[in-house]
């Protein structure tokens, strides 16, 4: 079979300009959100702060920026990239478009986490609450892969198992709350998920946990298109998907329980950003994981403003206006594209 | 050369394969044929080196399981249909093994663009993979193991879902592949065009090898009778090409 000079090549699958334009984005949407506020502060000194030129912010304002805005930027671009890459991944792995990244019982295992050190009377564990949420997702997810033991051979049972373990965790906190009911307020606020708590210290271990586990997943990205197709074929074409599945499974819940340990829960991002990355570029979603993660961060980024500006000076709990805001949006996109389906 | 020694494979206590002795050899179309739950899926699955086995398939002297040497097509008949993916994409799939994952080169979009056409794919490679009708599938998969430019196709009933005409073509793009010293081993239902395209015949039963030899001399063999129940009909047409008939009465 030669090829005849007047066939047109097939353009690229992915172009990588969309990549550079979500990039773009993010920095856009960043300046944007630790500009805006209560006291807002001008785009260029922002710039020539951060860059460390002359004529930046100085005294409170540079404190605000440094100490308040800037860490909740970066900790809303970290658990935004997080969710809707591990949220795109576990549709992969899946097969099912409408996996979200709790799936495995991440969230009610972080939930009962973070209970047990709000009601803990007493012990003061309040401070350590990402530390018990981050380890209660971490032990639900292992008890859903533990108890399902089956995962190659039918991944829906892991699935199966993910449920019936979050159901399990949520009657504890449940059961918790009800015996502290002065616990209820927090446990609900933490629930509806907040950014409040964003300081250095709790972005820059986020950021390790989460950029470990993006840099793993964007690594492995394109061989997750693999997964989409029956074991026989993903291994004739020179991958092995039980162990493609295993190292996807184990990177995307740590960049879970990272983000829900850091945040609270923030819904509606794993399942909303892939797909509108999906519908807007017509690609499936794994060469695109990067694009996914960065179009996520500026939806968390976006969000957060939204969250602190909208009641101001009251803030909103971002999980309501990630599903305010994202839920009508998604369901236009999806009358449009008929995304799910397809 | 493909040798299989004492193959068995047993899924729980149920035994799939028993005892398969064949060789099978490079660059011809070997068809394996026989009712259904005769092992011969689980049997190509083998040969794929994805199921493991006890007793040895052999490629050029090396075990396959998990090991095969050469670029392997593989055309399953109940493909996972991936949700969201266009025709290009899912055709390009093709390439990973020799491009790597998602780094399609200039050559092979080129590649993939003469194989759409070649199956009447072209024009529609911006569709969903999931909006194609069943013959249409079909020919994506036959156009993803095309750009793979294999060394080895096996393929589980290539034609099961298409209509005769698309059969045909279809099976005449596999035999482009012979022209070029690709080895094919497929599964096929209908012996006629077994008879029709393939060297050599295998006729499974049970688990077993019945039969193994020469396209024509297994079409004659009594012993055909026997795999099928003696419910089939062996006909000769004037240019000498065999037919196979089912029986309509199923009593005997």
């Amino acid at each position: 079979m030669k090829l005849k000079g007047n066939e047109s090549a097939l353009s690229p699958i992915w172009n990588w300009k969309i990549t550079a334009l979500s990039f773009a984005l993010l920095f856009f949407v960043a300046i944007l959100a630790i500009s805006f506020g209560p006291v807002p502060l001008s785009f260029q000194k922002i710039l020539r702060t951060l860059f460390g030129l002359s004529g930046g912010l100085t005294g409170q304002e540079r404190t605000l920026l440094i100490d308040l805005r800037l860490p909740r930027a970066l900790l809303a671009a970290l658990v935004g990239a997080a969710l809707a890459t591990s949220g795109a991944v576990y549709q992969t792995v899946f097969r099912n478009p409408l996996a979200d990244p709790y799936l495995l019982g991440a969230a009610a295992g972080a939930g009962l986490g973070a209970t047990i050190a709000i009601t803990s009377a007493g012990a003061d564990l309040y401070n350590l609450l990402p530390i018990f949420s981050f380890i209660g997702a971490i032990l639900a997810v292992l008890v859903s892969f533990f108890i399902s033991g089956k995962f190659f051979a039918e991944p829906n049972s892991l699935l199966l198992s993910g449920i019936a373990v979050g159901s399990f965790a949520t009657a504890v906190q449940t059961y918790l709350q009800q015996r502290n009911s002065s616990s209820l307020r927090p446990v609900y606020s933490w629930i509806l998920g907040e950014l409040t708590v964003a300081n250095w210290q709790i972005v820059t271990w986020s950021a390790i946990y989460i950029l470990i586990a993006l840099t793993i997943l964007v690594t492995v990205s394109k061989q997750l298109d693999g997964l989409m197709l029956t074991d026989d074929e993903a291994y004739s074409l020179g991958i092995n998907p039980n162990r493609l599945r295993v190292i996807a499974v184990i990177a995307a819940t740590l960049a879970t329980a990272t983000a829900v340990s850091a945040s609270g829960l923030i819904g509606f991002v794993g399942i909303v950003v892939p797909h509108l990355v999906r519908g807007i570029t017509h690609r499936v979603t794994n060469r695109g994981l990067l694009t996914i993660a960065l179009v996520g961060a500026s939806f968390l980024v976006l969000a957060d403003l939204g969250a602190r500006t909208l009641l101001s000076p009251a803030e909103l709990p971002i999980g309501v206006i990630t599903a305010f805001v994202g839920a009508p949006f998604f369901l236009v996109v999806l009358r449009k594209k008929r995304l799910v389906t397809q | 050369m493909i040798k299989v020694t004492d193959l068995s494979i047993r899924f729980g206590s149920r035994e799939i394969l028993k005892d398969i002795n064949v060789e099978i050899s490079d660059g011809k179309w070997t068809c394996l044929v026989g009712p259904n739950g005769a092992g011969k899926t689980t049997f190509l699955r083998a040969l794929l080196g994805s199921q493991s086995y006890s007793g040895s398939i052999t490629d050029d002297g090396l075990e396959v399981f998990r090991n095969h040497h050469r670029n392997v097509a593989f055309v399953p008949q109940f493909p996972q249909i991936p949700i969201g993916m266009s025709v290009s994409e899912y055709v390009a799939l093709g390439r990973s093994k020799r491009d790597g994952w998602g780094n399609e080169s200039k050559h092979s979009r080129n590649l993939v663009a003469e194989i759409l056409q070649i199956t009447g794919l072209f024009g529609m490679q911006s569709q969903y993979v999931s909006q194609l009708s069943g013959g249409e599938m079909q020919r994506a998969l036959i156009a993803r193991a095309l750009v793979q430019e294999p060394t080895l196709i096996l393929l589980d009933e290539p034609t099961s879902a298409l209509d005769l005409h698309h059969q045909i073509a279809v099976l005449n793009n596999i035999e482009l592949l012979k022209e070029r010293g690709v080895t094919i081993i497929s599964t096929m239902h209908d012996i006629t065009l077994a008879a029709m395209y393939a060297e050599k015949i295998i006729v499974m039963y049970e688990g077993k090898v019945l039969l193994d030899g020469p396209s024509d001399q297994v079409i004659h063999s009594p012993q055909l009778q026997e795999a099928f129940e003696n419910r089939i009909n062996v006909f000769t047409l004037d240019s000498g090409r065999p037919v196979i008939v089912a029986k309509k009465d199923l009593k005997n």
